[in-house]
């Protein structure tokens, strides 16, 4: 059979941010899914987007209220979310409680009940809240397998697209025949992680398209339910060809040490102890490239935008007009119960909204320190999925991260991640004449030439500045506390170590 | 406490919709009943008896204490009432000055269904309260907040 003779299923928005895209587009018509989870996971709150985003007169939505929760208090909390329309009440949305029903008869009336409705409105979307409490009423005719089945069967019949919402526990999910009827299948988690709540999503069983598998982060805000998708809605981007574009520090000396300036789609990474000048770093990158008309992005975990603007200022470089003329995004991730998918969508959605070119993550550690306790154990595989994901799009990122100054290693990260980054760049403190002075050094630039010089700087009004030369009188720099050498002089231009391919 | 007058005013006019809606069909029941049970009908599909005897339960405790005339009327297990012998069939003559009725019996119908309505707004709000009331009265103009106090008359 031919592409052209298979039928089209045509998929519905969720209403769900960031769920059509974990779902692989929407939710398949006329389908017929199972919303699961413990209770206060938002199994409710997410039918209810669904049923606000695609009810309309024509084609209503019934939603059947079973026991349990009492339909006014339930209407009462969820017309706070700000996707609840009460105009979309009654004509497109009609909320029929069943509790009489299966309080003084059988599944099978319940089931007649609900045809009747059915039958009478033609409704697009039913949703059974909560089909689970049904089954706890003994000695009914029908038992809630067969039930579901007839359920299934007679509201595809009537082209309705269905949500069952059900109290399950993880381990019910096993051999369990009502989820064999189902053509999707949502599980909602809700873990308490040390002091902060992580909620999860999974399409366990999705029939007809492809979804993005795995476990999905989800928040409930005052807009309800907003899911991140772990592949951080990019599926449908394709990745950038390596560009052999350069990028400029706007500080001359380093631009030569790298020969022209970080390479276009490069994640580049400033490691250093504190105070070394690293966020001094990054904002002359960032300003630098909206100087030349490449808007930025600035995520910061331990500062306010407005400090690290002023602080900006202090080294007489704007950060406030950019951000005025949309130029510049100074994020500030609330700390302490992030996940990075969160995070990334973010990150992302600033990206997009004003096109930005270059990226700042400032810091690591702060990154590291804004998640959820459950989610610092996955930030490498996190990180990895980030900065492939963004560089991809053709995003350079600069990320910042503090390293233990030790006087018997060169270490470059505290997350073993110098795979995950293309350029390395590492800034340290080392005793001289007395002096605690610092250096800088390109450490590994990924398919590119870079300097090997060791080069003093200082930290100035104006930035990060490189003093003249490379230090040509000292051995052992590295160790941060060298030895003068017999060799004088220096050598006025970089010399430049031949990098490897560069990484597609 | 007394009925809010915005209540009253709403319960009013719905049992003034239902008088002038009951010369054109068959009046068994006493008007005030007959919006109490549309009212039930309307609130019972989509919040079940479960959740309509309650709300019920407590509008006629507060509206007892407020129309002594209500002293016989209960509310039973599926939400109707019951006692219903000293309702009128129909609203007796309105006194604006006094926001209330002149004979007692009327007036207790109507502070009945007015907690009723408060108790709605409360939980619902003054949309969904509306909307609900829409689906039960499609004809009523209910929700014109032009009078004097929100609502006309």
């Amino acid at each position: 059979m031919s592409t052209q003779d298979k039928v089209t299923i045509h998929q519905l928005p969720t209403g769900v941010p960031g769920l059509d895209e974990i779902v692989g587009g929407g939710l398949p018509e006329f389908s017929f899914n199972i919303i699961a989870g413990a209770p206060g996971s938002g199994k409710t709150t997410l039918a209810h987007q669904f049923v606000f985003a695609n009810a309309t007169p024509e084609r209503p939505a019934l939603y059947f209220t079973v026991l349990g929760e009492s339909a006014i208090k339930m209407l009462r909390y969820q017309q706070q979310y700000s996707f609840f329309d009460p105009a979309k009440l009654p004509d497109s949305i009609r909320f029929i409680n069943l509790s009489q029903v299966v309080l003084e008869k059988d599944l099978g009336a319940v089931l007649e009940e609900i045809t009747k409705e059915v039958e009478k409105a033609n409704p697009a979307v039913v949703v059974v809240d909560s089909f689970r409490t049904m089954v706890r009423k003994p000695a009914s005719d029908m038992d809630l397998q067969s039930f579901i089945q007839r359920l299934a069967l007679f509201l595809a019949s009537w082209q309705a697209t269905t949500f069952l919402i059900g109290e399950y526990a993880e381990d019910e999910l096993r051999d369990n025949p009502i989820f064999t009827v189902a053509d999707g299948l949502f599980w909602l988690r809700q873990t308490a992680e040390r002091n902060s709540i992580v909620r999860k999503l999974q399409i366990i069983k999705l029939r007809g398209q492809d979804s993005v598998p795995g476990l999905h982060t989800f928040r409930i805000t005052d807009a309800g339910v907003q899911a991140f998708s772990r592949t951080f809605g990019l599926t449908a981007y394709k990745r950038n060809p390596p560009s052999n574009r350069r990028l400029s520090f706007g500080i001359p000396e380093l631009d030569k040490m790298l020969d022209g300036g970080v390479r276009e789609g490069d994640s580049v990474l400033v490691a250093g102890s504190s105070g070394t000048g690293k966020s001094v770093l990054a904002t002359q990158f960032i300003a630098e490239g909206i100087r030349r008309g490449e808007p930025g992005i600035v995520a910061v975990f331990e500062e306010r935008p407005q400090a690290y603007a002023e602080r900006a200022t202090s080294l007489g470089l704007d950060l406030d007009t950019p951000q005025k003329d949309g130029k510049l995004e100074i994020l500030y991730l609330r700390p302490l119960d992030l996940s990075v998918d969160e995070t990334m969508h973010s990150i992302l959605s600033a990206v997009q909204k004003i096109g930005a070119k270059r990226l700042v993550i400032d810091s690591l550690a702060g990154f590291e320190m804004a998640l959820s306790p459950g989610f610092r154990a996955d930030f490498r595989e996190s990180l990895y999925r980030m900065i492939f994901a963004l560089t991809g799009i053709g995003v350079t990122i600069l990320s910042t991260v503090e390293v233990d100054e030790s006087f018997t290693e060169f270490p470059f990260s505290t997350y073993s991640i110098s795979f995950l980054t293309d350029d390395i760049i590492r800034l340290r403190y080392v005793s001289i004449d007395g002096q605690l002075r610092k250096i800088m050094v390109v450490i590994k630039m990924r398919g590119g030439n870079h300097a090997k010089d060791i080069r003093e700087y200082e930290i100035t009004s104006a930035g990060v500045v490189i003093l003249g030369k490379r230090l040509t009188d000292y051995q052992g720099l590295i160790s941060g506390i060298p030895v003068r050498s017999d060799q004088h002089g220096s050598t006025e231009e970089p010399s430049l170590d031949t990098g490897i391919e560069h990484k597609t | 406490m007394k009925t809010p007058l915005e209540t009253r005013d709403l319960a009013h006019r719905l049992l003034t919709y239902e008088a002038v809606d009951s010369k054109t069909s068959e009046p068994v029941e006493s008007v005030a009943i007959r919006v109490y049970e549309k009212l039930r009908q309307c609130i019972c599909e989509f919040g079940g008896v479960a959740s309509f005897q309650p709300l019920a339960f407590r509008a006629l405790t507060q509206a007892k204490a407020e129309a002594p005339g209500l002293w016989a009327v209960q509310i039973a297990a599926d939400g109707s009432l019951q006692g219903l012998g000293e309702f009128d069939s129909q609203p007796g003559e309105f006194e604006p000055q006094l926001g209330s009725y002149k004979d007692q019996t009327s007036e207790g119908g109507v502070v009945l269904v007015a907690r009723i309505l408060g108790l709605l707004l409360i939980f619902l709000g003054e949309t969904l309260t509306f909307s609900l009331l829409r689906t039960a009265w499609p004809g009523a103009a209910l929700d014109d907040r032009n009078s004097g106090h929100g609502r006309k008359a």
